[in-house]
């Protein structure tokens, strides 16, 4: 089986994050989505994977490269231009952007999965292959429950008892949901797909080839299969799946780092004093960070690479970017620092620049140079607390 | 700087009606609350409930108002907005002052 993993989307709902980071790379306690899906493949016995890039193209792929080092193989379909030294994206639809790669090379000429960059999944493949072969199935379908009040956010599928796809209801109303059954964006294809998929334009998977498919009476199938699926399409989404992967709660899933104190997972290369600092885990701490005594860390929280906690600092249930240095007036209650924004669990930030609050929170590389009004304040909290 | 005043009991209840709360407006904010401080009143109710963005030089000037009230000066804030409530907090001001949600709350707080 070969693979196709969508990478090309724009991320809106989970701004200001992939404002500088395409959402397959968004991390995961420092792992990008995408790098759990590659890995999940491959011990899945897939080998050959093309992604189709566009917004922010070069993180991804200078970061997964030829697929060597996660021992697969992969390549890139650029749906793009490059205009006055700015990559431009060309939305082709995900059924557009298959039919790029068909056209190109004809890399798909076996049965192959077609899945979002963007969603972490622990979804059985061998089971589904096995249900898609049986049925002799052009397109099968890994479809999952969803509580009844929550189908209008999803593709909901229709089924016969075979397994057959009877109708697809784009994000119904409660009461007209024919079945809490909902599409997770996750197919196999056989290669017979293309005879239904214009060249040239731009193409949608659900919205167009499937309503198509219908129309042709082909064979649709869908198999809902238990299995964990952390769609990371907003920031609280976000903040629930880093919550989740700390908590250990995904079976496939091992914390990086080693165990340094129960609940604690670290790298390497730390300056920490482990019994001068107030930790409670679960916590992930990345390497070459530094805490100094006196900080209070409480879990679940995330410390990225090369982060300076200074004394007297809190972090209760964080998720910090590498590189970000905390002062030891700050107090930071979920929160997530990323780039030069402090965003809450439900997607409101403030900008950190904006707001002068480079005295709270900073980047650590960065020489600390405060100005009049923030050095004074910074006296005046010191003295009065 | 367009603030509004009124007593309320003990309390000189004082809104800010600017949306920004920033370097540019910080001094003449400070200098009108200094003045407030300075003909005596020692029990102040500020209203943020108009402002919409703080930043450091607008929370510096906040509190250089308690300081300015010395000891036995109490200042109280009320219907900070979740951005505004947020600055305070990452700096954990929200320890120095008393915050409420509406400024009846603030002058019908227990002492």
């Amino acid at each position: 089986m070969k693979a196709m993993i969508l990478a090309a989307g724009k991320g809106t709902r989970v701004r200001p994050i992939t404002a500088t980071l395409p959402k397959p790379m968004i991390p995961l306690i420092r792992k990008p989505v995408m790098e759990f899906l590659v890995e999940h493949l491959r011990n899945h016995g897939v080998r050959d994977i093309v992604v189709n890039t566009s917004h922010l193209a070069p993180l991804i792929e200078n970061y997964f490269r030829d697929g060597d080092h996660f021992g697969v193989r992969m390549a890139y379909s650029f749906e793009g231009t490059l205009v006055d030294g700015e990559l431009q994206g060309d939305a082709l639809g995900s059924a557009g952007g298959m039919r790029k790669i068909q056209d190109f090379s004809g890399f798909f000429d076996e049965t192959f999965a077609v899945l979002c960059g963007d969603a972490l999944i622990d979804l059985d493949f061998a089971e589904l292959l096995r249900f898609h072969k049986e049925r002799n199935a052009l397109v099968t379908i890994a479809l999952r429950d969803v509580p009844r009040e929550q189908v209008s956010k999803y593709g909901i599928v229709e089924l016969a008892k075979d397994g057959r796809v009877v109708r697809f209801q784009e994000k119904p109303p409660v009461n007209e949901a024919k079945s809490t059954t909902a599409n997770t964006g996750i197919y196999l294809f056989e290669p017979r797909i293309f005879d239904f998929i214009p060249a040239g334009v731009e193409f949608d998977i659900g919205s167009q080839l499937f309503p198509a498919l219908v129309a042709h009476h082909e064979r649709i199938f869908g198999l809902a299969l238990p299995f964990h699926w952390l769609d990371i399409g907003s920031i609280p989404d976000f903040w629930e799946g880093t919550q989740l992967l700390l908590r250990n709660e995904l079976p496939d899933f091992v914390l990086p780092g080693t165990e340094v104190r129960p609940g604690i997972h670290a790298g390497i290369h730390l300056s920490v004093k482990w019994d001068e600092v107030d930790i409670r885990g679960p916590v992930y701490i990345g390497s070459g960070t530094s805490i100094a005594p006196g900080a209070r860390i409480i879990g679940p929280t995330v410390i990225g690479s090369n982060c300076v906690i200074e004394s007297g600092a809190v972090l209760d249930q964080c998720i910090l970017a590498d590189y970000t240095r905390v002062s030891s007036v700050a107090a930071l209650q979920q929160k997530i620092i990323f780039g030069t924004k402090c965003i809450d669990p439900s997607g409101k930030y403030l900008d950190i620049e904006e707001g002068q609050l480079g005295w709270i929170v900073d980047d650590a590389r960065r020489h600390r140079q405060l100005s009049d009004a923030e050095s004074e304040l910074w006296e005046q909290v010191h003295s009065l607390y | 700087m367009r603030i509004e005043s009124k007593v309320v009991g003990r309390y000189l209840v004082v809104k800010v009606l600017e949306p920004r709360l920033g370097a540019d407006r910080a001094v003449n904010f400070k200098e009108a609350m200094w003045k407030f401080v300075d003909q005596g009143q020692k029990s102040l109710v500020l209203d943020l409930s108009s402002v919409e963005f703080i930043d450091s030089t607008g929370l510096g000037a906040i509190l250089s108002v308690l300081k300015r009230m010395g000891t036995d000066g109490e200042l109280l804030v009320s219907g900070a907005s979740d951005a505004v409530d947020s600055m305070f907090k990452l700096t954990r001001m929200n320890r120095i002052f008393r915050m409420f949600s509406t400024v009846d709350d603030a002058i019908s707080a227990p002492v």
